[in-house]
């Protein structure tokens, strides 16, 4: 819990830096003109199924294999008992230097997904076309043997991503470098740490010459040193006009990667634009709620702390005029009201507000507390509304959820709203920001240096 | 717009659902292409999996010898107290033991290798795309390795009971060939299975130890009787047996068997090659990754 930690900090300013190094298209199906020529995947209604089953599964693959040699047709595009779909008439295209990313909830069918386009299974319908080489970042290390020394794994590792020996040669310097291994790549690999072991197989993969990086969520390896330059080697191979396809449950590091997203759910493609209006599209459906509901929505504490003294009745957002909003908009003031019913007269009444990013892994981003501010309140009996008022809504864009304690003397707990549930507007350059800065513009025009600079 | 740093050849890929039995002539090139493509690494993972096996042994290279010598001190052992019957040989028995056993060593090995190399890459294959190929050349390798130490003890049985050698011993190679051909057969036909069904790694090791009693390891091939016709049925006997026979007197007893299963072979290999390939998208993907 807490604040935001230094390392997923640091991993926000990479994405930064990555998208500002990004061609500044996003190509979209509305222009197939210029891109048709580069296209490097293109899906087609592609579907898998599998089996839950594990021995009805074993049972289908043989005789898949056995219909396979007859080279007769398996049906495969209908069910069989116990089967379901994994992934189900997915289509889209990916061109040079165009960088997709996938989303959607556990079991949406994304690591499916990668594991059609690199080929390592076969489609049940559709037709994947790769016009390209592929890399997949999705299993690190693979076949490293821990009885060999690193630099033994490395030629393994690397030529079963398809590098030629010479190739191999030529890079393995660099690899080394990068992974930051230094005398131990002649050790065996059982002695090294699992970070490292990690590295080395990160760099053999980012290495591998590819046209597309299959990206599965392993961005987080390695320390903070080595994350940095995994983000500046990424960034590296894009302007070199290498592709990704990046899977990620944090909706930022798409947002920010990539030029275009589809949203998986349940083997179905809901919807593929944009990354910025992709990731809202899931957001709300992934907090199974309807936008305008929440934002006035009360939820008290239920049957945890019932206080007949105090308690809080209602929480909601105020706009500048001091207008019911639903969704407080970034940059603009913005008041949190919290409606309380005071049974008799309190002193010492303190308010504590975090909110946390819904969109970004429940991160707390914000922790107000009315004492640290030496804002102590006197309540009066009856009803009564304490108000935080926040000019210039620092807020980005996103779902939050914000959970409120009220408190008296530091020690009695009254109520506790734990879940209030908000979206936040912005406007779409707002997107391109890790935070709000309120800021004007303004031009001096500074005579007096001109004319002397004139005058000499 | 630069270009992309690729200077690594690509072929287009085109992954579909109909079976590519549809298209012989495209799966042949892509087969002949993947071969090619998996030398790389299948140099690498046999360079791997011996100093993998080796390097964590004491007695390293031994346990390549050491089992043949084993079974034919036993054999000779009971041989010697009458405890088993066995008719004259044309080598001294123990001698004869020892290079059987080699022989029928290496064809367990090239029959195994397969189904053992599919299996431990079993997680790789399922997250990685690369020929599978690579997987059954590195084992074939290493079975030829192994076979190179083995040899030692060959040359070390023919010089200590002065075994006779002709000119035809150049030729026992290529019966040797044959024979790891038949092995690396069954197991690239089982491979795909393998991968399912564990089943087919237990049942190989008692199938292979029942099927060494069907064939001339121990014993010379026997006259008559049903038992003699079951062991003369037993492809392996016709090519284990040249290969002896070759390897020392030079006399080949039965050739017309010899070539016939030869041949069988060949063609074998190559269509069970097809049926490895087609097989093992459907058993990666039941395997989790």
């Amino acid at each position: 819990m807490g604040g935001v930690s230094p390392w997923d900090a640091l991993c926000d300013r990479a994405r930064k830096f990555l998208m500002t190094s990004t061609l500044p298209i996003s190509p979209t199906e509305n222009e197939p003109s210029e891109w048709a020529a580069e296209v490097l995947i293109s899906v087609e209604q592609l579907s898998k199924k599998f089996c839950r089953s594990l021995k009805r599964s074993l049972f289908y693959g043989v005789s898949d294999i056995t219909t396979e040699l007859m080279g007769a047709s398996r049906h495969s595009d209908r069910l069989r008992k116990g089967e379901f779909w994994a992934l189900k008439d997915v289509d889209f295209k990916i061109h040079r230097g165009q960088s997709l990313g996938l989303v959607g909830p556990n079991g949406a069918g994304k690591s499916t997904l990668l594991r059609l386009i690199s080929g390592v299974i076969k489609p049940d319908t559709g037709i994947v076309r790769v016009n390209a080489q592929v890399a997949p970042l999705i299993a690190l290390g693979a076949g490293f043997s821990p009885v060999l020394t690193g630099r033994e794994n490395v030629f393994v590792n690397m030529s079963i991503l398809g590098l030629s020996r010479k190739r191999i040669e030529e890079r393995f310097d660099e690899v080394t470098d990068f992974a930051g291994i230094g005398d131990a790549i002649d050790a065996p690999v059982q002695t090294y740490s699992s970070g490292m072991v990690a590295r080395l197989g990160f760099a053999c993969a980012v290495f591998a010459d590819a046209d597309i990086l299959l990206i599965d969520e392993v961005l987080a390896v390695g320390d903070l040193r080595f994350r940095t330059k995994c983000y500046d080697r990424l960034a590296k191979l894009r302007e070199n006009g290498t592709s990704f396809i990046l899977v990620s449950h944090n909706a930022h590091s798409i947002a920010s990667i990539c030029d275009s997203a589809i949203y998986l759910s349940e083997g179905k493609l809901v919807m593929a634009d944009k990354p910025r209006l992709v990731i809202s599209r899931y957001e709300q459906d992934l907090l199974h709620t309807e936008p305008e509901q929440h934002a006035v929505l009360m939820s008290s504490s239920e049957g945890q702390i019932k206080n007949a003294d105090l308690r809080i009745t209602e929480v909601y957002f105020q706009d500048g005029e001091g207008n019911r909003i639903e969704a407080p908009e970034t940059g603009k003031t913005v008041t949190l009201c919290a409606a309380c019913e005071a049974g008799k007269e309190l002193d010492g009444i303190d308010l504590i507000v975090a909110i946390s990013n819904l969109s970004a892994e429940n991160q707390r981003v914000l922790h107000l507390h009315s004492q640290y501010d030496e804002q102590t309140m006197r309540l009066m009996p009856g009803k009564s509304e304490i108000q935080l008022k926040m000019p210039s809504f620092g807020l980005l864009s996103g779902w939050y959820n914000a959970k409120l304690v009220i408190i008296q003397n530091s020690i009695r707990i009254f109520d506790v709203v734990e879940s209030f549930r908000f979206r936040v507007k912005s406007d779409e350059h707002a997107e391109e920001n890790l935070y709000y800065q309120a800021h004007t513009w303004q031009t001096v025009t500074l005579e007096q240096e001109v004319e002397l600079n004139v005058s000499r | 717009m630069k270009t992309s740093s690729g200077t690594v050849p690509y072929s287009p890929k085109i992954y579909s659902a109909e079976s590519e039995l549809r298209h012989p002539l495209r799966l042949f090139k892509t087969m002949w292409r993947d071969l090619l493509a998996s030398r790389e690494i299948a140099w690498r993972l046999m360079v791997r999996d011996i100093n993998t096996r080796y390097r964590q042994s004491l007695l390293g290279f031994g346990w390549a010898i050491l089992p043949p010598v084993v079974l034919a001190f036993g054999f000779t052992l009971a041989g010697n107290a009458k405890v088993i019957n066995i008719a004259d040989t044309e080598l001294p028995y123990t001698a004869y033991v020892m290079f059987s056993m080699i022989l029928w060593q290496t064809f367990v090995d090239a029959l195994n290798g397969p189904v053992q190399g599919v299996a431990n890459a079993k997680t790789m294959l399922s997250r990685i795309n690369f020929p599978p190929e690579g997987l059954l050349l590195a084992k074939l390798g290493e079975n030829l390795f192994n076979f190179g130490i083995k040899l030692v003890l060959i040359v070390a049985i023919f010089l200590w009971y002065g075994m006779p050698i002709t000119w035809k011993a150049l030729l026992a190679p290529f019966a040797l060939l044959e024979l790891i051909m038949l092995g690396t057969l069954i197991g690239v036909f089982l491979a795909p299975l393998g991968a399912l069904y564990q089943d087919v790694t237990h049942g190989l090791t008692i199938f292979t130890g029942f099927w060494l009693f069907l064939t001339p390891v121990v014993y010379p091939v026997p006259d008559s009787g049903l038992f003699a016709t079951i062991v003369k049925t037993n492809p392996v006997t016709p090519l284990l047996v040249t290969t002896r026979e070759l390897a020392t007197t030079g006399i080949v007893s039965d050739p017309y068997r010899f070539f016939i299963v030869s041949a069988i072979t060949i063609v074998g290999l190559f269509l069970t090659w097809v049926v490895f390939r087609l097989g093992m998208p459907f058993a990666i993907e039941r395997v989790s990754s």
